[in-house]
């Protein structure tokens, strides 16, 4: 990240102008492999010799527990469910995030503000709103959107966990068909990312390839915004032979 | 009328006090409460930082200390959203009165004192809507540390402001953070013409300017009949044994 700029108005004392690190996001919808991705790409990118920090919605410290509990009750309204995951979202970017792009580290996310927002668009929450309340978000270096439809994605949802309450949108459609509220809930979902990845700039994966397929596009657009990270002329940073052996230490 | 932020007109009146600790608000607005009660209004009554939605993150947040101010405000926007969805509006579209100890301005003070960025924390919480009265409770800062500090009690971490490194001393934080607070108060006194009560005055006659401000807001609010099932005792010759116990369980604050 060459220089911080933020969404909107930042992050109350945080001043750095130059994080050294890189912050990668990966976007898609529910099911599409985003976090096979991940767990491919952090393989790949530490065997490299970049270290890497993997972050993910609702695995914060401080409100991970609170929003799991808050979606047993099905009580969250749709403001209070953007407000919850922002809480979520700003402790894992001041806490986490952050912290790790000072200390040099690539930053994999799963997810972003980018499905925040997308969320609070379809369950009519003011598209200004959710905005300005995301506008403590960090740009990214870069965002992959894995690009699928619904079509493509049913069988994967229905191979791993079987369709979810939320992400059919149980919790305002008023359909009480799961499979049909998937299907609603899921193509709006869609497009609203679609605008999203234009106002955004995206870019655009297509993930009804092979898992290999994806990865590959994946690591080369990768390999090009970590290159800088690596040292131009190892040579000169190398110790020199003249120099005094270390001194023995005992313990 | 309380109205939505879009100019829509609510038919319930809401009436919010806000001030700094020590300023003795919720003194006041208790007795206001009883007032109403017994004037025959439908009352609701709403506290800041109060949903059950939220509680054990926010107390999982001040505890550990891991609120930053940016956390902290979002965390309290969290619960205010909640109780605005599930008892703001709701009382207000019937009609009642709805009483709130603390409301949005608690936020814009508290936050910017804290240093958050003004625009954002008002856009945050742009959804609210616009009470019918605002009261402030305006209290000189020796006053309000003074009522505070009476009985040194334990200052708590977020409470002084110790998150803020503005001394090792809890008290001395707490009054450096009180004074901002109050500063930003000021501001918002005049941004959002908020009816200023001199809180230094005798309870009594705060109670009769509060009752004189709000007076001219009641025509048309919701009527609740007090203790219905009175007229039932008396009608059978009943003691109301069980129902005592009752209405201490669903007591209002």
């Amino acid at each position: 990240m060459t220089e911080v700029q933020f969404y909107g108005y930042g992050l109350a004392g945080v001043h750095d102008t130059h994080l050294p690190g890189k912050l990668i996001v990966l976007e898609g919808p529910d099911g599409v492999g985003r976090s096979t991705q991940i767990a491919l790409l952090r393989e790949w990118l530490e065997a490299s010799g970049y270290a890497v920090f993997s972050s993910g919605l609702r695995r914060s410290e401080l409100a991970s527990v609170g929003i799991e509990e808050a979606k047993k009750g099905h009580t969250l309204g749709n403001l209070t469910m953007a407000l919850f995951y922002a809480v979520d979202f700003a402790d894992r970017l001041e806490r986490e995030i952050i912290p790790a792009l000072r200390a040099g580290f690539v930053v994999l996310t799963d997810r972003y503000m980018y499905s925040l927002i997308a969320r609070a668009i379809v369950r009519g929450v003011d598209e200004k709103w959710i905005r300005s309340l995301m506008g403590f978000a960090l740009v990214p270096d870069a965002i992959f959107y894995l690009k699928s439809d619904v079509e493509h994605l049913i069988p994967r949802v229905l191979g791993s966990r079987g369709f979810d309450y939320w992400e059919s949108g149980m919790d305002f459609l008023g359909n009480p068909d799961y499979y049909e509220s998937f299907i609603d809930y899921q193509t709006r979902m869609l497009s609203v990312f679609a605008a999203l990845s234009k106002e955004y700039g995206f870019i655009e994966i297509d993930a009804n390839q092979s898992i290999r397929q994806v990865f590959v596009s994946l690591r080369e657009h990768i390999a090009e915004i970590v290159r800088e990270l690596k040292p131009t002329q190892i040579e000169a940073l190398l110790p020199q032979a003249s120099d005094p052996p270390e001194p023995k230490t005992t313990t | 009328m309380a109205t939505l932020p879009d100019g829509t007109p609510l038919p319930g009146k809401l009436f919010v006090v806000e001030g700094i600790d020590g300023s003795g608000k919720s003194t006041q607005l208790d007795l206001l409460y009883k007032w109403l009660i017994s004037s025959g209004y439908c009352v609701a009554f709403s506290e800041w930082n109060s949903s059950p939605l939220v509680r054990q993150t926010t107390k999982r947040g001040k505890k550990k200390h891991l609120l930053t101010p940016t956390t902290f405000c979002l965390i309290h926007a969290a619960d205010f959203a909640h109780r605005h969805q599930q008892q703001i509006i709701p009382a207000l579209k019937a009609g009642a009165i709805v009483l709130a100890d603390r409301y949005i301005y608690t936020a814009f003070a508290r936050d910017v004192a804290r240093g958050v960025n003004p625009q954002w924390v008002r856009e945050v919480y742009s959804f609210a809507v616009t009470p019918t009265v605002a009261l402030y409770f305006r209290v000189p800062l020796e006053e309000s540390l003074r009522r505070i500090m009476s009985g040194r009690p334990k200052l708590k971490y977020y409470e002084a402001g110790l998150d803020l490194g503005l001394s090792d001393d809890p008290y001395e934080s707490y009054r450096i953070f009180q004074g901002r607070i109050l500063r930003e108060y000021e501001r918002i006194v005049q941004e959002f013409n908020l009816s200023v009560i001199d809180a230094s005055l005798p309870l009594v006659t705060q109670q009769e300017i509060v009752r004189n401000i709000i007076r001219p807001h009641l025509e048309g609010a919701l009527r609740a009949e007090p203790n219905p099932w009175r007229n039932v005792l008396t009608a059978e010759g009943l003691s109301g044994r069980y129902l005592n116990s009752l209405t201490h369980e669903g007591e209002n604050p």
